[in-house]
């Protein structure tokens, strides 16, 4: 806009001067012919030559009033002259004939007259200073004028930009920001013009609207994320039931069975030893056999822990710790004593329903495994339980784990450990490590089958040559469901 | 001389459990299945039946209902092979004989025994169950 005005004033200005110089001119150039026709027509009214004094008298008389300067008659060879000028300037009139000429501001004019039966010619001179400064004092009027405009100008932009600009580039950066992602920035501005604020308005609803949008989106995607995971999470836990449920299922058809044979053989064995002579031959065999048989029988009884369903009740106790205390002395029994075996029992350890005989087989079969793992290589087990607090991190893990208070039972040795693959598969019926003859591998599928009735779950973490740690977490009980329990066991 | 009947489909379960009971010095019977049983106890009643509870035809919860509804007095013992009755359906809705179990006992089995037991144990429980029998 300033350039604009830069450009435009300048020309404006000139037009404005050149109009008024023209005017002023053409209005000084008519004013000064009519002045000489008139003074031309009154010397010839008379039609014939005036005396000299007259002459004289009348030229005198024309330069006295008006701007006429300079007035001279040449008759023949006479010259009469009348001239307020200096002589040599009056000299020049015959050749400056331009209005402004010449510099000397006088503006001639001559022309010819009839006097009587002489032919004269007038010369006047006007003055040119007072239209000359007329037409200053008005270029000077013009010049301030546009010099007060273009300050005006200067102002008025100056303005407007602060009162413009300003806060649409304060919307432009702030929009900027919110192209790069800052989202919580407000679109605000503080002008006084309506459509300003109005843009501001409705770009800072567009914001806050996608805001919104933004939020509902991301909320949507966690959502939607925690669902996915949640069912991975069902779906693992599922299959893993199933596939655990196929095997209950077989291995119970098979105890049936198995159970079916093995009670005859049970009895027809117990009645051939009855019937055996103390020194018959035959009878160390037939004790064989019966202990076989026995074996046997326990195998089963293992197999059905496993299928089991979850029909048994589960009795509640205040405190675990007793029970782990009595199934660790069944473990130190049943270990050598050359193995370190550590125990770490807070007391009380937590209430939980339980089946104190089934925890104690629990505890005792991982030991067992625990055994295995550090007899080659020597090492040590340690024993703890524990209440602790299962995180959303490890309940998002373990499906079964929710989060909330438990009872952790922790079994670690610093043994053989195992790989991965291994881990996979250890709580699967007949799944063994060792030499076939050496153990049933049933050891920790009915440990899961335990920890699945008590409402609990297992987390194994092993690494070859480091060892392995059995975490088997057991939900805790409410205290008032424990003192309920207490008084319902006193009163049987 | 206590009398007890026996039922099981299965001929070698049948023959040694009446030589256990036969040399306890009980007057034993033997039956192949529910209804042979009940016949056997309308010729002459028995103090004791033991029965099998898997068996094709009438099995032995309806066997022990039906002993119950004729002869209160007579004393029930089921027994089962545990884990799961039907071996060949490996659907996890295969019935855990656990339950039928339970359904004996809900009508009216005195006594039910998971197979294999011990001959001691099984006589004991016998006698016990007459003398509760005798006493009322």
């Amino acid at each position: 806009m300033l350039l604009i005005h830069a450009v435009l004033l300048p020309l404006l200005s000139y037009g404005m001067l050149t109009v008024v110089r023209n005017v002023q001119e053409e209005v000084f150039i008519d004013h000064v012919r009519i002045y000489v026709r008139v003074f031309a027509d009154i010397l010839q009214a008379k039609g014939e030559l005036p005396e000299e004094q007259e002459i004289l008298a009348s030229l005198d008389s024309s330069i006295l009033g008006g701007r006429c300067v300079h007035a001279a008659l040449s008759v023949g060879d006479t010259r009469y002259v009348s001239s307020i000028m200096g002589v040599a300037d009056a000299a020049r009139f015959d050749e400056d004939f331009e209005f402004g000429d010449h510099g000397d501001n006088v503006y001639y004019l001559s022309t010819p007259l009839q006097l009587g039966d002489e032919l004269a010619v007038l010369e006047m001179g006007f003055d040119e200073m007072p239209t000359l400064q007329e037409i200053a004092g008005a270029r000077e009027t013009i010049i301030y004028i546009t010099l007060a405009y273009l300050l005006v100008t200067i102002v008025l932009v100056v303005i407007l930009s602060t009162v413009l600009s300003k806060p649409l580039r304060r919307l432009r950066h702030d929009s900027r920001q919110i192209a790069s992602g800052d989202y919580t920035r407000q679109m605000s501005t503080d002008s006084n013009i309506f459509e300003i604020n109005e843009l501001s308005h409705d770009l800072e609803n567009m914001r806050s609207t996608l805001v919104g949008i933004n939020a509902r989106l991301a909320a949507e995607i966690v959502s939607r994320e925690a669902a996915e995971s949640e069912r991975r999470k069902v779906e693992t836990h599922l299959r893993h039931m199933h596939r655990l449920q196929s095997i209950g299922t077989l291995a119970g058809g098979v105890a049936h069975e198995f159970n079916n044979v093995l009670l005859p053989m049970l009895l027809y064995t117990d009645l051939a030893l009855e019937d055996l002579p103390e020194d018959s031959p035959v009878r160390p065999h037939i004790e064989r056999v019966m202990r076989l048989a026995n074996r046997a029988k326990g195998l089963s009884e293992q197999i059905l822990t496993f299928g089991r369903r979850s029909e048994d009740r589960l009795k509640s106790v205040a405190d675990i710790a007793p029970i782990v205390d009595e199934a660790m002395s069944m473990v130190r029994a049943l270990i050598p004593a050359s193995i370190d075996i550590r125990t770490d029992i807070k007391r009380p350890a937590g209430p939980m329903s339980c089946d104190a005989n089934e925890v104690q087989q629990l505890i005792v079969n991982l030991c067992s495994n625990a055994y295995r793992a550090v007899v080659k290589g020597g090492g040590r087990i340690t024993v703890g339980v524990a209440p602790c607090s299962v995180k959303s991190e490890l309940a998002s893990q373990h499906p079964r784990l929710e989060e909330g208070k438990y009872i952790r039972l922790r079994v670690a040795d610093t043994g053989e450990g195992m790989d991965a693959a291994t881990v996979a598969r250890i709580f699967d019926p007949f799944f063994t490590t060792r030499e076939v003859g050496d153990g049933t591998g049933l050891g920790l599928s009915v440990v899961h089958g335990i920890v699945e009735r008590h409402g609990g779950d297992i987390v194994v973490d092993s690494e070859l040559g480091v060892g392995t740690t059995i975490d088997v977490y057991f939900p805790q009980t409410a205290e008032v469901d424990i003192q309920d329990a207490q008084g319902t066991i006193s009163d049987e | 001389m206590s009398k007890v009947i026996i039922i099981d489909d299965e001929e070698d379960i049948r023959v040694v459990l009446k030589e256990v009971f036969v040399r306890a010095g009980f007057d034993v019977r033997v039956a192949s299945d529910g209804d042979e049983g009940l016949t056997l106890l309308r010729e002459e009643p028995a103090d004791l039946v033991i029965t099998d509870i898997i068996m094709p035809g009438k099995d032995g919860v309806q066997t022990a209902y039906d002993i119950r509804m004729e002869f209160p007095k007579t004393k029930i013992i089921v027994m089962s092979g545990g884990g799961n009755a039907a071996p060949q359906d490996y659907e996890p809705s295969a019935i855990a004989t656990t339950a039928y179990l339970a359904s004996a006992t809900e009508i009216g089995a005195d006594l039910t025994l998971t197979k294999p037991f011990d001959r001691h144990e099984l006589i004991k429980a016998a006698n016990e169950l007459i003398a509760q029998q005798d006493a009322s």
